[in-house]
């Protein structure tokens, strides 16, 4: 976290920066308190891609709750609109936990994905599982409110293992932290 | 060992002292072969030769920058360096040198992290040095070309932080030393502009030009104010580079460029559009990882997927567009064998395009045609992100 605490100072010693500098100060908020009021990005059930093995055939899971649709174990989940990485699901960890031996990075990058069955939209925090090689097992990739690296909040492309003891990415959550405002 | 090896090699003699029959065929064995042995690679990389970041997502700690002939089917993959946990590389092909900057921890996955660029000799592929880069700043992402950047005629490089503070280290491959870091909160990416300098965008739109002076200090800086809108069209972070224009795609396919031959970034007036086609479901965007990429000529070469909507933008595409910038036209559509997340030009004589699929396939075509001539299947990369030809 000593990253993090310098890059607040320096955020708070570069306060010329309008817009860019409000959007990082929500995003901040966001991500360390869990209760940012975004506006809901785009979404669209774009068909999953893949890129990278473990995407052989597997038996479903379900959350066993009706108002949290699909299956978590598939790319298809309504919360995996913006993931990129191995779904814990498939690692040892849950759609909201880490497998055992990994710690879970507190900064990440957020999503909006709307849930099919109550028609809410979600902001989905995804963050990383980091201290244990790739998982392997489930790669998924979807882009719904992605955007280039220059908005970092935005963006799946980084590797959110940060303010963690150890860098190396193992897989990723998909964990509800609110729920979106219409803007 | 020694005395060991003797009784093996005595045995093995023996054994070749009873020959068969059939062996009768050939009055000669086949001769013997020197111990050790290992390959070298030429001074000189022909420009048939790609690099290839492999990420190895399955392994992300065991990434490589694979050599590759991609005019030698059974034989494309000439070597490859360790890039090892979210690395990205430069090569230079007047010194024949690869960089890779990597991470690294004492205990594989934990303990003490160090960051450094790894030099390493573009003919035995041994390392020739290091340059460590302290404080665990590297920025870890998808190894974009536009975060590690040479400048001073590469004798320099630029490498990008994210902590998620965002910085810019200058550092001086020569002396091998980190000469300077420069903060730029707000801001993303490398785009090296005249002698010794760098441009970067930033998230309000803007774009900052900073020179250095010859100690690698800044020498003077100048943002300019609303370049860009990241709402209305967002651009791919890494452009094509053509001659000394920097020519940036939008998710949506319009094209930007920027005049990058002195020590400020400048836009270039105009409007330049990929345009349309039939097909589109909904429609035709540029689409990859290594989404735009330029030719010998200056043409623009861009992957395309039909199914251009949303949250597209990665999913890779299926056709390569040829466009012209002097033109303002499209002048060739290259439909490729599967969806492709790289692209890149050879320098060759007869040019060929080279594009990594999302199945981790290197496929090969013609640059003028647009005609198929071969694939390279999966035998270069696991999963190949980024493709880097040799030029002269």
């Amino acid at each position: 976290m000593a990253g993090f605490d310098k890059f607040a100072e320096r955020l708070t010693r570069n306060l010329a920066r309008g817009s860019s500098r409000r959007s990082l100060l929500a995003w901040i908020g966001g991500t360390v308190t869990g209760a940012a009021a975004l506006p809901v990005l785009p979404v669209s059930r774009a068909v999953a891609s893949e890129h990278g093995g473990g995407g052989g055939a597997r038996a479903s899971q379900s959350t066993g709750n009706i108002q949290d649709p699909g299956d978590p174990a598939s790319c298809d989940y309504w919360r995996y609109c913006a993931i990129d990485g191995f779904l814990c699901t498939c690692c040892g960890g849950t759609v909201s936990s880490c497998p055992p031996g990994t710690e879970m990075s507190p900064i990440t990058w957020i999503g909006t994905c709307t849930n099919p069955a109550d028609n809410r939209a979600y902001i989905i925090s995804y963050n990383d599982c980091c201290g244990l090689s790739s998982c392997g097992q489930c790669m998924c990739n979807r882009n719904e409110g992605d955007r280039p690296q220059v908005r970092p909040q935005s963006n799946n492309d980084y590797n959110w293992c940060l303010g963690t003891e150890s860098a190396v990415y193992n897989c990723s959550t998909a964990i509800i932290i609110g729920v979106a405002l219409d803007s | 060992m020694r005395r060991l090896g003797v009784v093996f090699a005595g045995a093995f003699l023996a054994g070749v002292m009873s020959v068969p029959a059939a062996a009768q065929t050939f009055p000669d064995p086949l001769p013997n072969e020197p111990i050790p042995s290992v390959e070298t690679l030429p001074d000189h990389y022909p420009p048939n030769w790609v690099l290839v970041h492999d990420f190895n997502m399955n392994s992300i700690v065991d990434g490589r920058v694979a050599i590759a002939d991609i005019g030698s089917p059974d034989r494309a993959l000439k070597g490859f360096v360790r890039a090892t946990q979210f690395a990205s590389f430069l090569y230079s092909s007047a010194k024949n040198e690869i960089y890779t900057a990597e991470t690294f921890y004492t205990r594989f996955d934990r303990g003490e992290r160090t960051d450094a660029i790894t030099i390493w000799d573009g003919v035995t592929l041994q390392p020739k040095g290091e340059i460590i880069l302290p404080g665990g700043k590297r920025q870890a992402s998808l190894g974009y070309k536009s975060i590690f950047q040479f400048t001073n005629h590469e004798r320099w490089a630029l490498i990008s932080n994210f902590t998620p503070a965002q910085s810019v280290r200058v550092i001086d491959l020569e002396n091998r030393t980190v000469l300077n870091e420069v903060d730029l909160p707000g801001c993303a990416h490398i785009y090296p502009t005249g002698e010794r300098g760098f441009a970067t965008l930033c998230a309000d739109g803007s774009m900052t030009s900073i020179v250095l002076d010859e100690k690698g200090q800044v020498a003077s800086s100048k943002v300019l104010e609303k370049i860009y809108d990241i709402d209305k069209q967002p651009m791919f972070n890494t452009p094509a580079m053509a001659g000394t224009t920097a020519w940036f795609v939008s998710f949506y396919g319009q094209l930007k460029p920027f005049d990058m031959s002195g020590p400020v970034a400048k836009p270039i007036a105009g409007s330049w559009s990929l345009g349309t086609a039939e097909g589109g479901t909904p429609e035709w965007r540029p689409s990859g990882w290594q989404v735009i990429t330029s030719d010998a000529a200056g043409l623009l070469y861009v992957l395309m997927t039909p199914n251009g909507k949303e949250g597209t933008h990665k999913d890779g595409g299926t056709e390569v567009w040829v466009y012209d910038p002097a033109k303002k036209a499209r002048v060739r559509r290259i439909a490729l064998k599967g969806a492709a997340m790289a692209v890149d030009v050879t320098r060759e004589a007869t040019p060929h395009v080279v594009v990594a699929g999302a199945d981790g396939s290197i496929d090969v075509y013609d640059a003028a045609t647009g005609a198929f001539v071969r694939t390279l299947g999966s035998t270069v990369a696991h999963m190949p992100m980024s493709l880097t030809v040799v030029t002269p």
